[in-house]
């Protein structure tokens, strides 16, 4: 009986959503696979040729995967490394698919067998096998200095290692969110490095890194550039084909734009959105880009200042026009946001949502309302702290101010320098903020960490305990459709009581030159070059 | 003569120790902490205070200080905590050379095409070529440069793709695609130089042009040229020299914009990117360079007067 629900769930996991597709190409994985694993040399190796330059306009802090939380980090160190699992993007729908694992199964709810493919080698030539993925696994979990991760792994009991191909993971719940915690774009927790190459580089991997994946790093020179060279021992066939990438390290993104359009550079990490119609109207240019895992927020403290008011609060939250902020701050190109779980998360996000009457949206009577029932009648004066984030940033606040002028509520923006905002935030020193939590592929990254009472990044200080087991109890049932209705009543709550107006859900963009061909956009922020070529 | 010089040097260190101190005890003072900026959303407090110690950001103040100072002049400057990188590596042999090389261009730039415009302004003073020379001068005085930066890019980068509009290449590596790389950005940082240099040499010439020795050149006989050339603007050298060397400062602010838009890997990108971060140990080192680099020029400054004015030459 348990059995047969296990598979189900895991067929569900891994395929189902992938439709009839899946089946077909689940089976020629494994076959390519175990033409590998059987040692036949005559695997076709790609010929690799070009040199492939990309802009890359956000800071990269270091390229050890257990340690960096920045998604413009993983966008390289995915090129360099792999993950026990790995994302995959069929146009629809976000999949997780084995990467060194050849296979994953559930042994019982609580126990996930990973099978690994024969034969990888690091770049250092040492073996990819199951002491490597402990060894990564642990670096993680329990390593020292403390891996930023480490929670993701904290239900991690025991890893066991069947054979040298065969590891075998116990939990001490069933841990639906395991697929997301290995991959998860913020930080991979189960992404495999080089045991050798940590012995010997310490802390100081993340300028040495070395893993499995289709490139090989070559140098890091400061403020300027990445190189990374083809790995023409790569395990999957036909790939790479580039020769050589070459990531750029940019701050001004409308000179990455000049470049690209003179044929300098071949693409962009990131586009922002006001450069976005400049680059959609030049014919030698892709843009690759759609609505991603992401929500953006108005946030309110809910621990000092005005808006200890629920009321306050609400009131807030009803009289943002989403509309006019997706046309004034996001130049047209976002969607408006009702609750947190954004479209790519299929299993959870409803198409229907905005007839549905769940969330929060526009509605200057209700907000009337509720600030007719707020404790303080006068005008009240609050404080705004804005980023430094350029144009999108500097929009969202001076579109907002004049909204809550209307319900009384008289708005002093004041613009902070980066660290100055992060220390403040993480302070509580506000009573308005806006921000937003990118790259979620699970609800249980959307808004647990963020909402959970007394959780690292509840920076509004929102507490309620009804909340926090709603999301504790979701967090270990395996079935999507349970999970759903779980998160929906969580995330009810939290749209009620305001600690934050919901505003949009954002698409990410990359560019890429017309020589550039085979990139497949995953909306997850990645930037994989594996299939990438270049005429 | 070496008195001299003991003081001038005894003078450069307690400079050099006075803005260290003000550089650390500013950045200390401005909210931020490099810990958070480095972990990002993602983390644990144990992780964040065993960051804090392993960076030794736990000590006080003036124990940070004094550690810094005294590695710091035995010529270990530390580690970049978000580079991981040796900073003298860094900052010295990979941003200073890259800083150093747009500076050489842009006062290559500044003199070539500022003093002969300013002669030419002098000597056809009160002319529409004057009156051009001084709309010029004025624009580019006032003209931001990053603003110019991002138009040369368009139209000599973009629309007619004659040069490259960002990078940084060796000269010393490639002589032809270095100096190719260095033409947009050296003439957007120089832009004020040659304007401010063209107004000088000008308002100086003029002057200098009335000075009897001028006359009497003159009526010697001499071409009008060698008049000009060697007795009048040899005589703006000194003012020149001068002025250059205090405005270095400028200069080397401007690269800061300069090197962000054109993405030159020099010092001013990692000065802007180590505020940022609250990378003390990067800002001190950092500073320090721009500050010797200051104090170096300016004593070559006032090492050059008896070369360009005999009169101040030691005769015994």
């Amino acid at each position: 009986m348990t059995e047969i629900d296990h598979k189900k769930i895991l067929t569900e996991r891994i395929s189902a959503r992938l439709g009839r597709r899946a089946v077909l190409k689940g089976m020629g994985a494994g076959i390519v696979a175990a033409t590998a694993a059987g040692g036949f040399p005559a695997i076709a190796r790609a010929q690799q040729s070009g040199h492939l330059k990309i802009a890359s306009i956000k800071v990269i802090d270091t390229l050890d995967p257990h340690f960096t939380g920045f998604l413009s980090s993983i966008q390289v160190i995915n090129n360099i490394h792999n993950g026990l699992l790995k994302i995959v993007y069929d146009g629809e729908n976000l999949t997780f698919e084995p990467d060194l694992a050849e296979t994953w199964d559930l042994e019982d709810d609580k126990t996930h067998v990973f099978k690994l493919r024969d034969g990888v080698k690091f770049h250092d030539g040492t073996t990819c096998d199951a002491e490597a993925v402990k060894f990564s696994l642990l670096r993680v979990k329990e390593g020292e200095p403390t891996s930023p991760h480490a929670w993701k792994l904290a239900l991690l009991d025991e890893i066991e290692i069947v054979d040298p191909l065969t590891v075998k993971l116990h939990f001490s719940q069933p841990y639906a969110f395991l697929p997301v915690a290995l991959n998860g774009s913020t930080g991979r927790a189960g992404t495999i490095v080089s045991p050798a190459a940590v012995e010997k580089y310490g802390t100081d991997y993340g300028r040495n890194p070395v893993g499995t994946g289709p490139f090989k790093f070559v140098s890091w020179r400061e403020n300027d550039a990445i190189e990374l060279e083809a790995n023409t021992e790569y395990f999957e066939p036909d790939m790479p084909k580039l020769e050589r990438v070459t990531f750029l390290l940019m701050n001004e993104a409308s000179t990455a734009i000049a470049a690209l359009f003179s044929g300098q550079i071949d693409g962009m990490n990131d586009c922002p959105m006001q450069l976005v119609n400049q680059v959609d109207a030049n014919p030698n240019t892709t843009l690759y880009g759609e609505i991603e895992g992401n929500y953006t927020f108005l946030g309110m403290n809910c621990k000092k200042g005005p808006f200890t008011d629920i009321n306050l609060r609400r009131a807030v939250a009803w009289a943002i026009d989403r509309e006019t902020m997706v046309k004034q701050a996001y130049f047209g190109r976002a969607q408006q946001a009702y609750t947190p779980i954004s479209p790519p998360m299929t299993d959870f996000f409803d198409p229907d949502i905005a007839t549905s009457g769940r969330g929060q949206w526009f509605d200057l009577d209700k907000a009337r309302e509720f600030r007719a029932l707020a404790e303080n009648q006068d005008e009240i004066e609050v404080t705004y702290m804005m980023a430094e984030r350029g144009p999108v940033g500097t929009r969202t606040a001076q579109t907002i101010a004049p909204m809550l002028a209307q319900i009384g509520i008289k708005v002093n923006l004041e613009l902070v320098e980066p660290a100055t905002w992060l220390k403040r935030r993480n302070e509580g020193d506000f009573d308005l903020y806006d921000f937003e939590w990118v790259a979620d592929l699970d609800p249980d990254e959307a808004i647990y960490p963020e909402f959970k009472s007394d959780g690292a990044w509840n920076f509004c200080g929102w507490v309620n305990t009804e909340f926090d087991d709603l999301c504790a109890q979701a967090q270990v049932i395996l079935d999507p459709a349970e999970r759903r209705k779980l998160y929906y009543q969580a995330e009810d709550l939290l749209m009620d009581e305001a600690p934050i107006g919901v505003m949009a859900h954002m698409p990410i963009y990359k560019v890429f030159s017309n020589k550039v061909e085979g990139f497949q956009y995953i909306p997850a922020d990645l930037m994989n070059l594996h299939t990438v070529s270049k005429v | 003569m070496l008195i001299q010089a003991l003081k001038k040097l005894g003078q450069t260190l307690v400079v050099l120790m006075i803005v260290s101190i003000a550089t650390f005890g500013l950045l200390k003072l401005a909210p931020g902490d490099p810990v958070q900026i480095m972990l990002g959303a993602e983390y644990s407090q144990e992780t964040y205070e065993s960051m804090t110690r392993e960076l030794g950001l736990d000590q006080p103040f003036l124990v940070q200080y004094a550690d810094w100072a005294m590695n710091f002049v035995q010529g270990d400057w530390g580690t970049s905590y978000i580079a991981r990188t040796d900073i003298f590596t860094y900052g010295f042999k990979e941003a200073l050379p890259v800083t150093l090389t747009l500076a050489f261009f842009s006062l290559s730039f500044a003199i070539l095409i500022g003093v002969p415009l300013g002669v030419l302004s002098a000597v056809k003073k009160d002319t529409i070529f004057d009156a051009g020379s001084a709309v010029f001068a004025l624009t580019g005085t006032a003209f931001p440069s990053f603003l110019l930066g991002i138009l040369l890019i368009w139209f000599f980068g973009v629309k007619l793709q004659l040069f490259p509009v960002m990078g940084y290449v060796s000269p010393w590596e490639d002589l032809r695609l270095g100096i190719y790389h260095m033409i947009l950005p050296g003439l957007t940082l120089s832009t004020y130089f040659i304007a401010m240099i063209t107004r000088l040499t000008r308002a100086t010439l003029i002057e200098v042009m009335d000075e009897p020795y001028i006359a009497a050149a003159r009526a010697r006989g001499e071409p009008g040229w060698r008049v000009i050339w060697v007795h009048g603007v040899r005589n703006i050298a000194m003012p020149l020299v001068t002025i250059l060397g205090l405005q270095l400062g400028t200069l080397i602010q401007g690269t800061v914009l300069t090197e962000t838009v054109f993405n030159l890997p020099g010092i001013g990108q990692m000065l802007t990117s180590a505020v940022l971060g609250r990378e003390y140990q990067v800002v001190q080192a950092g500073v320090m360079m721009t500050a010797f680099l200051f104090i170096g020029v300016n004593l070559l400054v006032d090492l050059s007067y008896p070369i360009l004015d005999p009169r101040l030459r030691d005769r015994k």
